[in-house]
């Protein structure tokens, strides 16, 4: 089977976009303990915001990605303060119907200013796909590999390096401690919801060049990244990363080697095998972790 | 001036008033002793003072200033440590992590300045050197309390509040994390120390005072009410040792 190697490629490349989606939503939960129903509509205000740059102010790739994106860390920013912020002493399910909410309204605006039609954006490096050793390669796919692998890097650098990175993970694991020895809880649950908004737009960015999406791409997204992170274990980084991964592999094998209109229903297969025989994922969450 | 100054303290949990009436001082220089039962009001007292809760009346001034309204980061700044009831370490961070980020109450700190301070207060805690890489949720509870300690020097605080330091600990680890107590004091940080052990707690203390359901009933110096058999009966919930 020569398609074989080309469907792992293109099968890791949709896996690392849900993995950058999934992170974000991990990341949030563990220091807010909030499920964000409004992680998948994060690549798709992205997506647009690049649109927008490219084909309405006709600014170049570059320029556009870097408004783009910090487009996306004003939104975290906004996001935080609007749907967060207010209800952060109440119980789960009011910041839960509130992620809800935010969701409908963030696509609602974005079909208010752009319409209801589908987008595309041009692939990110003006190569034509080429062959390595009898594999066809499609570029974008490796872009989008390279991209995702190497924030992956540097996000797990910052929080293992660096004094901020350390002082975000206590807040997670204990916030009233932090703030008792001094740590701004409230921005480091600000700079948490910048940094998840910035990996989703780049998620919508990475993708945008190999499908077209609209105002509703983020909800298949989403329950993708969902269904990565219990496969993964609810919470766990190294889970977000690893089901991502293996969601994208196996849906694509699933495309190509049994029914290509099931592609979508192989994710929630394997979630659901997941939730019978290991429901708490593969890293499970360590009880030792949470006392 | 005393260092710290409470002066009328009323405090509630939601519709519990915990404490009705307290008003302590603590003098620069001091180890003052707060003792009482279970569910005296010592760790409301301590949470009221480092802003984790604010008090329906009265006032808490440490240097002469009113910390009513203070977050708990602003009063981490102005110089008091609190080292939480159950120690609170950061279970999935190291040992030394946990201790560099007591520092965190000084955010212009150069990384070097802050890990330099990191080897200063672990010299007090020779210990600490053989777990200072090893995840928190792994270590002892006389580890942990080192740990929780060394993290609240982290912080250079004028004064040092510890919530019950010696709670399930074995009377040789009990031993040495009072010592230390000692030796802080003998650095120049003031502490005001909550304890039911109280033995251990007056034999360090300078002066002390007792907390009975929400008031103070009793203050004096530390000889005075260890001697005191009637206060040890009837508040410290212990007999004559
Ligand atoms: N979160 C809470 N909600 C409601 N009531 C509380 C809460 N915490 C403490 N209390 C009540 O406030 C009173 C004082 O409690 P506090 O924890 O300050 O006592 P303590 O002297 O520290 O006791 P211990 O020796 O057990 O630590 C008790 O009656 C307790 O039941
Ligand atoms: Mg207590």
């Amino acid at each position: 089977m020569s398609a074989l190697p080309q469907l792992i490629v293109a099968g890791i490349g949709m896996g690392s976009i849900y993995a950058l989606v999934a992170l974000g939503l991990v990341l949030i939960y563990r220091t807010t303990n909030v499920v964000n129903f409004a992680q998948g509509d994060f690549p798709m205000v992205g997506a647009f915001l690049l649109v927008i740059c490219l084909f309405h102010a006709g600014m170049p790739y570059w320029a556009g990605i870097l408004v783009a994106l910090a487009g996306m860390a004003v939104f975290g920013g906004l996001f935080n303060l609007a749907v967060y912020y207010p209800l952060r002493n109440r119980s789960y399910l009011p910041v839960l119907i509130s992620t809800l909410g935010a969701s409908i309204f963030v696509q609602n605006t974005v079909l208010a200013a752009y319409g209801p039609q589908p987008a595309n954006l041009p692939p990110l490096l003006p190569l034509r796909g080429f062959q390595v050793g009898g594999v066809f390669l499609d570029p974008q796919y490796l872009v989008i590999i390279v991209v995702s692998a190497a924030l992956v890097l540097l996000q797990y650098l910052f929080f293992e390096k660096t004094y901020l990175g350390k002082k975000i993970q206590a807040t997670a694991q204990d916030k009233e401690t932090a703030s008792l020895i001094g740590i701004p809880v409230r921005w480091m649950i600000m700079l948490t919801f910048v940094y998840s908004a910035v990996l989703g737009g780049v998620a919508g960015i990475l993708v945008g060049p190999i499908m077209y999406f609209s105002i509703g791409m983020g909800t298949a997204i989403a329950l993708k990244a969902f269904a990565a992170t219990i496969i993964g274990g609810f919470g766990d980084i190294r889970g977000a990363i690893l089901g991502g991964l293996g969601l994208g592999i196996i849906e694509n094998l699933g495309a190509a080697y049994i029914s290509v209109p099931y592609k979508d229903a192989f994710a929630f297969l394997v979630l659901f095998a997941f939730l019978m025989v290991l429901p708490q994922g593969i890293f499970g969450e360590k009880i030792a972790e949470k006392a | 001036m005393p260092l710290l100054k409470l002066s009328h303290l009323r405090v509630s949990h939601g519709r519990v008033e915990a404490l009705s009436d307290v008003s302590l001082v603590v003098e620069a220089g001091e180890i003052v002793a707060l003792l009482g039962a279970n569910g005296a009001g010592k760790t409301t007292t301590l949470r009221t003072i480092s802003g984790l809760m604010r008090p329906d009346a009265g006032d808490v001034a440490f240097e002469g200033r009113s910390l009513v309204g203070l977050s708990p980061e602003m009063i981490v700044r102005a110089g008091i440590a609190h080292v939480p009831e159950g120690r609170r370490i950061f279970s999935g961070l190291t040992a030394r992590e946990n201790v560099l980020l007591g520092a965190a109450n000084r955010p212009n700190l150069s990384r070097h300045a802050r890990e330099a301070e990191a080897d200063e207060v672990s010299a007090l805690f020779p210990e600490i050197a053989s777990f200072r890489d090893t995840l928190a949720w792994k270590l002892s509870g006389g580890q942990l309390q080192m740990v929780a300690v060394a993290r609240g020097l982290m912080a250079k605080p004028k004064l040092l509040i510890l919530d019950e330091p010696s709670l399930g600990l074995a009377p040789l680890i009990i031993q040495r994390v009072f010592d230390i107590i000692v030796e802080i004091r003998r650095r120049g940080t003031t502490v005001l120390l909550v304890e039911q052990n109280a033995n251990m707690a007056l034999s360090i203390a300078d002066r002390g005072y007792v907390l009975e359901t929400g008031r103070i009933v009793t203050s004096g110096c530390a000889a005075a009410l260890g001697k005191n058999e009637a206060i040890k009966a009837a508040y410290l919930g212990q007999r004559a040792a």
